[in-house]
């Protein structure tokens, strides 16, 4: 394990946090989740600024927990950069190596080296405040890897700038992480972002962890209806389980009756969800899509390159997304189908 | 993963706690034996009898005595006078700059920095000098009109007091006032306008709610200011008429000797002066409070206020304030080369008065030479500067760092000074060490002591506005780097938080160079200082060296004023 947070708990006046998680050497692992969650919190303890209560942190198998984040060897990047406004571009990224006492030589070919990793060759002599955002983000990239960090902290590190350069320094920062195989851990309030970076996805919610797993497995297997909700769900309709079939696990519920590819075991008559993404479903009946039911149509959005379409069944609200435009009368009655191999069902 | 596997240990966090009190020690040792023990000093005085007994005699005497009830209407009647008259001339001020745009603006933004760094000793000796029975312009009106006597008596009366005030005051109510109008969303005008609002009405329901945040604040400000005025009512009060507290509590003090009624006097002063700081403050609040928006006015350009039908007027307050303010400095520093023949003999040109300094020749009026007098001054300007800059830093410091309850009664102990005169100061100075083994009054560093209690609130407000502006991500980012707190602090912030500091030292040499009121409570005569020299060469009436001297300390707040400028460091 590069990283590894066992049971760290911190106590304030009016918020806790009490995390665990850990992520394999040369991995991202993002921390997911609304504002206020404690992602940013949980980043500053495995820095250092924040001690926790209790609990335990490794970095590469060495203990790091009462170090001060002088001696812990992270490299943390901010949502607004810092960079440091009274140096240069190369003073900038020099400063972790003065600090561990590297020569003068070593420190320009180091700095020269990191400027073509992040595309910025001949940006030495460049002041800081005059670089567009895009730029100091890379600079403050560049700064946190050059003393060879053993792991890299990014807060947020694309919220400030605008959504075309948000995508572009993204697979930016993959690259750069993938080519130095450094284990990262990613911090973001956009589950977008999330999904597409990373390999490791732990979503927190008031403090502690809902859920930890792959990008697929967050999106496709929530496990609370927070995570479901986070990841962009909204259509959930509470059921019964009603029997089981091979692989497939009957539901019933106000709406009609489901079917779901779900392998696990449940009792009869436990009370679940049905979960299903809106993008999955499609109107009107098709062979395939073995799971119908029926809705009023209240409401109908146009994207440009999809439409969004919402209904009122018997009880629950639900949500249908197509791709392209699509007439569609408010108040009409529809069909909705959706697979079972496209359900999940969100025990609760 | 298994919890039973896990051993859960409670961690504690490292101690910082020696060093930080390490920090409160020093700056909380040094006020309190140079302010608040004389201060402590003064309110045993006024408060007890002699026989040690508490009792509020004092007290009650200061307000059923005739004279002292006299001086205590006496200084607030001025003081709202000068306040008015200050505000008034300065409102057209601060409309222009803030909704003009027009050559040499930069330049008068600046001038309103003046009364800041200007001594007050420099306004009495420009007025004297300028509006004396004998002075300038009295000169010039006899020799245009061919009159036999001065048209204008001006001096040693109210309107005297009034007008340097007026002079010393409204360019803070153009400052003031013209940054809160310049931040007026223009949108509101415009939505106003939209619905019909026009003319007077627009100004008094739109416009005049927005700005008048801006005007009360200057205008408690001024008040302060007047309210705690010495020099000006001193020698421009021209007697006891025209006494107010500071000058009266100066009086028992140095003249008299009854630090009792001197005390009591300073007791009421005191719980005035820090009401109205108070007050001050909370009218402040609302200043910055006030929305920040991006959205500015279309600044016009000049012209099209003189082509408008009010452009004889704009042209008019031009030039009436320029003249207030440049005239009796130009008059100080012209006297400063002219010497005069017999007391109503014809005058011709001369360095004599600078050859006098530079050959450190003496004045009967002074007990020192000049050039000693010049010395002195720089001397307690520079232990004033390395004093309170170390006081005010580690102030600034532990206020914007650090977080612990009683953060806001520290600060308040910290502020108080401000509230505090300066004449109050030293004669809490001359109470308390009055019966200790070793008296401090007279020495040079109860005068140096005096400066920095006075200087340094300043350099903390400098330093405690640099330290908010630095990002603390700046300094997570350097300890994250490797870098320990110690090699952070010097190699990240002390060069973001230099050039505050250097404004801030800056202007605690400035006010302790034009320093007059705590050091002629205290001083010497071996430690005349400027303004001390130019205040008995004016009381002996002789204006040419006192206006020599008053060039070379212009001289010297000009460099300040200078420095200060270009480093942007906001006064108010």
């Amino acid at each position: 394990m590069s990283v590894q947070l066992e049971y760290i708990t911190k106590r304030y006046p009016d918020f806790f946090i009490d995390v665990a998680f850990s992520a394999d050497k040369g991995e991202i692992l993002t921390l997911l989740g609304p504002s206020g969650c404690g992602k940013t919190t949980t980043l500053h303890i495995i820095a250092g600024f924040i001690m926790p209560d209790t609990g335990k942190i490794l970095l590469n198998n060495r203990e790091v927990t009462m170090l001060p984040p002088y001696s812990r060897k992270v490299g943390l990047v901010f949502q607004d950069y810092a960079l440091f406004p009274n140096m240069n571009v190369f003073g900038n990224i020099a400063f972790g190596l003065r600090m561990q006492g590297w020569n003068k030589n070593d420190i320009k070919k180091r700095v020269h080296e990191l400027l073509h990793l992040i595309r910025l060759p001949k940006y030495e002599e460049r002041i800081v405040t005059e670089l567009s955002g895009g730029e100091q983000q890379r600079v403050a990239v560049a700064r946190a890897l050059a003393p060879n960090p053993d792991i890299l902290l990014l807060d947020e590190p694309l919220s400030a700038l605008d959504a075309l350069l948000r995508k572009e320094l993204r697979s930016e920062i993959k690259r750069i992480q993938r080519e130095l195989n450094i284990t990262t851990v990613y911090v973001t309030h956009d589950q977008e972002e999330a999904l597409a970076i990373s390999d490791r996805v732990v979503v927190m919610n008031a403090g502690h962890v809902e859920q930890a797993g792959t990008s697929f497995e967050i999106y496709n297997r929530p496990k609370t209806q927070f995570v479901a909700h986070f990841v962009g769900i909204t259509n959930m309709i509470p059921a019964q389980i009603a029997g089981k079939d091979g692989e497939i696990t009957l539901l019933k519920s106000q709406e009609g009756s489901f079917k779901v590819k779900f392998d696990e075991q449940l009792e009869i008559n436990t009370e679940v969800f049905l979960v299903i993404r809106p993008e999955k479903c499609t109107i009107g009946r098709f062979e395939a899509k073995s799971n119908t039911v029926r809705g009023e149509i209240t409401g109908c959005e146009y994207l440009g390159d999809s439409t969004i379409i919402s209904l009122k069944m018997k009880e629950s609200t639900f949500t249908v997304k197509l791709f392209g435009p699509m007439a569609c009368r408010i108040g009409e009655t529809v069909d909705v189908s959706f697979s079972p191999e496209d359900c999940w069902i969100l025990i609760e | 993963m298994n919890q039973a596997n896990i051993e859960v240990k409670h961690l504690k966090t490292p101690k910082t706690g020696g060093k930080d009190a390490a920090l409160f020690l020093f700056p909380l040792i040094f006020l309190s034996i140079f302010f608040y023990f004389p201060l402590v000093s003064i309110l045993n005085e006024g408060l007890t009898n002699e026989t040690g007994k508490l009792t509020l005699s004092h007290i009650i005497r200061v307000f059923s005595d005739p004279y002292s009830l006299r001086v205590i209407l006496f200084t607030v009647e001025q003081a709202l006078l000068s306040t008015a008259a200050s505000v008034l001339l300065g409102l057209p001020g601060a409309y222009l700059l803030a909704r003009h745009d027009f050559r040499g603006k930069s330049i008068i933004k600046a001038i309103t920095t003046v009364p800041f760094v200007l001594p007050s000793i420099i306004v009495v000796l420009g007025f004297v000098i300028f509006f004396g029975n004998n002075g300038v312009l009295n000169r010039s009106l006899m020799a245009a009109f061919s009159l036999e006597n001065a048209p204008l008596k001006i001096l040693y009366s109210m309107k005297a007091i009034i007008l340097a005030h007026t002079f010393y005051n409204f360019p803070i109510c153009i400052r003031l006032v013209s940054a809160v109008w310049s931040r007026v969303n223009p949108n509101i005008e415009k939505a106003a306008q939209s619905l019909g609002a026009k003319g007077f009405r627009l100004f008094f329901r739109v416009l005049l709610p927005q700005i008048m945040p801006g005007i009360l604040a200057a205008a408690a400000l001024i008040f302060i200011f007047c309210f705690t005025s010495f020099a000006v009512i001193l020698v421009l009060g021209g007697g006891p008429k025209y006494s107010t507290l500071e000058v009266a509590i100066y009086r028992f003090a140095k003249v008299s000797l009854d630090l009792k009624s001197g005390s009591a006097l300073a007791i009421v002063e005191a719980c005035l002066s820090i009401s109205f700081m108070y007050l001050y403050i909370k009218l402040q609040k609302r200043v910055s409070f006030a929305e920040e928006i991006k959205l500015q006015y279309e600044k016009k350009s000049l012209g099209t206020i003189l082509r408008s039908p009010y452009g004889v007027l704009a042209v008019l307050y031009l030039f009436i304030t320029f003249i207030l303010i440049i005239a009796p400095m130009l008059a100080a520093g012209g006297y400063s080369f002219i010497k005069r023949s017999g007391w109503a003999g014809g005058t011709s040109p001369t360095f004599e008065w600078y050859r006098k300094i530079i050959t450190d020749i003496s004045a009967s009026a002074i007990a020192v030479a000049y050039r000693t007098s010049i010395r002195n001054s720089l001397f307690f300007g520079s232990i004033t500067v390395l004093l309170s800059l170390p006081l005010g830093t580690t102030i600034a410091y532990i206020t914007t760092k650090k977080r612990f309850p009683g953060r806001g009664i520290l600060e308040a102990f910290a502020m108080l000074p401000l509230g505090i005169s300066s004449i109050i100061l030293g004669l809490g100075y001359i109470k308390a060490y009055q019966n200790l083994p070793v008296d401090i009054t007279g020495k040079w560093y109860a005068i140096a002591f005096a400066h920095t209690v006075i200087a340094y609130p300043f350099v903390l407000r400098a330093a405690t506005s640099v330290f908010r502006k630095i990002n603390p991500r700046l300094l997570q980012a350097a300890l994250s780097l490797g870098a320990t707190p110690w090699k952070a602090f010097w190699r990240v912030e002390l060069p973001l938080i230099k050039s505050g500091l250097i404004a801030g030292a800056t202007f605690a040499f400035a006010i302790s160079i034009g320093e007059l009121n705590a050091t002629l409570m205290l001083y010497n005569p071996e430690f005349t200082t400027i303004p001390i020299a130019i205040y008995r060469l004016i009381s002996s009436y002789n204006y040419f060296a006192a206006a020599a001297l008053g060039t070379v300390l212009m001289v010297i707040c000009f460099l300040v004023f200078l420095l200060i400028d270009k480093i942007g460091f906001e006064v108010t």
